[in-house]
């Protein structure tokens, strides 16, 4: 197993700005409150290790519980799964338009996001000699790759697949099989992230290989803000995993992990915007020493959190056993 | 599938484990006259020193002795069993080397692989994958620094005795480093070579500084110390488009470091970024999966009948080929400046 770390830098505001982010997120919070609103069912137990979730906390009135073996939080209310197909494709299409920050920063988060995530499975999959596969893009559609990947001449073909589509299908068909697949923060909002990650391996051919990003409550921006971080709230953070979840969510469906990294470069940068913007949130002596530090000892914390598999952004590529 | 190792020292001891990680082997024995019989972990596998190896038993045999007695167990292993893994260095010299080779083509239909793991440590197949076509384009360069700081008792070992040993640490530690700039570079000849006798006192080089040139005309150099007090592993391939960085050596003690590749990637078309400082990547890798794979692959060229895919006598040929020919170019420069 690997890990990667880079010293591509970047600022938060051109990848995901903390002002633009608020309405983004304020409207994702009211259209998950609407879905709520019809019959709902609640989380009892853990996609991970199926035992009994504990409370965790409240996100402007929603509850968020903990898996108490890997301490990954979910939340705890969930409507039908059509519901949630619905919410998600909803607020889809909002991150789409005009709107929202995204439409603002497109180039920037092509160079800063989409660009570095295609070189990564570029240099893996000419690592693990798998030449141009067939590729399963798992996303609530639209996607904001789909055109880079075909572009990009990496695969022989892109298949983009709705995830709550993929859950409620069943079984694949015989010609439904792939060389790779990725999901890119999928297991972060779908209602039921074990079932959406057996549905993907159940579509990849022996050997084949997944690619994963997510948020993680391990990784140090969230573990310091908890539920008073801006940038976890549902539908788009309805799960995050622990690292350590994560792996033994991909273990369960018999991947085995190739590599498992955190190569955040936003960890810091988040704690300390949170701060700055509003003076109530408390952090620990230490912590506030770190956020006052010269750009040298941050760096240098950031690098940390990087080799040490401790930033809140991940990234995974499991091989399905043969 | 039954195997036989001779030697259980350090080397022994790794492809003891590695075998009985294979599902198709299903005993493995063991031949040491330096090791305790009543050894517990070896309870009923060791065969005594003095008796007769019941050769029929045996479906392979893998020679993991001081250089010494390798030339000779390997022929031996191949007259009789025809399926022979030898750990380097395929003998002394060359012409233990040419024995093994000679003995090999006596016997038809033999597989015969030669333990150069190194090939198949996770940052050097990394970096394969990542020149030439991988990205990084035709290698300019290679420069490798592997070295250690021999140790309490490294003047007593039998690596530091000429008679058993055959060469000094450019043959028991350099060799593997040799290996990979000819998976890297192909065949490569010896333009020049330092060896000194700088501490150890044995009678045996302990730093080798070589310089080398592919059949491309790219240079390698390579430094192999038995007086790196660091233990150190470090290997850098300039690339047309970036270069890459292979360090530490993920083993049993852990004492080369955490193994990692750099990649950089060549920058100077975009000059609003620093020049000469390019982004870089790094890997870090924390499985070595490169004894399994060794033994895996040998388990694998037995029972599908066919040629080994690494460790050939081919390579080990060219490699053993170069440590002569490096002997011989440091001789005729030291006499040359004498003179």
């Amino acid at each position: 197993m690997w890990s990667i770390e880079t010293d591509q830098t970047f600022p938060l505001s051109s990848v995901k700005p903390f002002d633009g982010l608020r309405a983004y997120r304020e409207r994702c919070l009211a259209e998950t409150k609407k879905a709520l609103t019809a019959a709902t069912r609640r989380r009892e137990r853990s996609p991970i290790t199926g035992s009994p979730l504990l409370p965790y906390g409240t996100l402007e009135g929603l509850d968020y519980l903990r898996c108490p073996d890997t301490g990954s939080i979910f939340l705890a209310e969930l409507p039908s799964s059509a519901e949630w197909a619905r919410l998600l494709s909803a607020v889809s299409r909002y991150r789409q338009s005009r709107e929202t920050f995204h439409a603002e920063i497109a180039q920037t988060r092509h160079e800063n996001v989409h660009h570095p995530k295609l070189e990564w499975i570029r240099s893996t999959l000419r690592m693990q000699q798998l030449e141009r596969p067939a590729v399963l893009e798992v996303v609530t559609p639209p996607s904001d790759v789909t055109k880079l990947l075909t572009a990009s001449g990496v695969f022989r073909d892109v298949m983009t697949v709705n995830e709550m589509d993929l859950v409620m299908q069943g079984p694949p068909a015989a010609h439904e099989r792939y060389g790779a697949a990725m999901l890119f923060e999928s297991l972060d909002r779908v209602d039921d992230p074990a079932a959406l990650l057996q549905a993907v391996v159940d579509r990849l051919v022996p050997n084949g290989l997944i690619f994963i990003t997510s948020l993680v409550c391990s990784g140090f921006d969230v573990a310091v803000l908890g539920l008073r971080n801006m940038y976890l709230y549902p539908p788009d953070r309805t799960n995050c995993f622990s690292l350590h979840g994560l792996e033994r969510l991909l273990a369960a469906v018999g991947l085995m992990l190739l590599e498992v990294s955190t190569p955040g470069v936003l960890d810091l940068e988040i704690v300390d915007t949170h701060l700055r913007h509003d003076p109530t949130v408390v952090v620990s002596a230490f912590e506030r020493q770190l956020m006052t530090a010269d750009a040298e000892t941050r760096e240098a914390f950031q690098t940390f959190l990087q080799q040490h598999r401790m930033s809140s952004f991940s990234r995974m590529v499991g091989r399905k056993r043969a | 599938m039954k195997c036989l190792i001779f030697g259980y020292g350090y080397m022994g001891k790794i492809r003891y484990q590695a075998l009985r990680n294979q599902p198709e082997v299903r005993f493995v024995n063991v031949v040491d006259p330096y090791v305790d019989p009543s050894t517990a972990e070896l309870n009923g596998i060791l065969i005594p020193a003095n008796a007769e190896i019941p050769w029929e038993e045996f479906d392979a045999v893998l020679v993991c002795t001081p250089n010494n007695v390798t030339a000779e167990l390997c022929v031996e292993g191949l007259n009789c069993c025809g399926r022979v893994f030898c750990e380097k260095p395929p003998g002394r010299s060359w012409e233990d080397f040419c024995r093994i080779a000679e003995a090999a083509e006596r016997r038809p239909g033999h597989t015969l692989v030669f333990g150069f793991n190194h090939r198949l440590h996770p940052s050097v197949q990394a970096a394969k994958a990542l020149i030439g076509e991988g990205g990084l384009g035709d290698v300019l360069y290679v420069k490798g620094t592997y070295g250690k700081s021999g140790g309490l008792r490294y003047r007593e070992s039998w690596r530091s005795q000429p008679s058993v040993a055959g060469g000094g640490i450019l043959l028991d530690q350099g060799i593997h480093m040799l290996d990979l700039f000819q998976l890297f570079l192909g065949r490569l000849t010896a333009v020049d070579a330092v060896l000194a006798r700088s501490f150890w006192d044995c009678g045996l080089e302990d730093n080798a500084f070589v310089l080398l040139r592919s059949e491309r005309g790219v240079p390698a150099f390579l430094h192999s110390s038995a007086t790196l007090w660091k233990h150190t592993f470090r290997l850098e391939i300039g690339c047309r488009n970036g270069y890459l960085t292979a360090s530490g050596l993920l083993s049993q003690t852990g004492s080369y470091g955490r193994e990692q590749l750099i990649i950089g990637k060549r920058q100077f078309e975009d000059e609003s970024l620093a020049l000469g400082n390019p982004r870089e990547e790094i890997i870090h890798f924390d499985r070595d999966e490169s004894w399994d794979k060794e033994i895996q692959e040998f388990i694998a060229a037995i029972k599908e009948g066919r040629p080994a895919k690494h460790g050939t006598l081919e390579e080990a040929r060219h490699v053993m080929e170069l440590v002569r020919d490096i002997y011989a170019v440091s001789e005729r420069s030291l006499s040359g400046r004498s003179l």
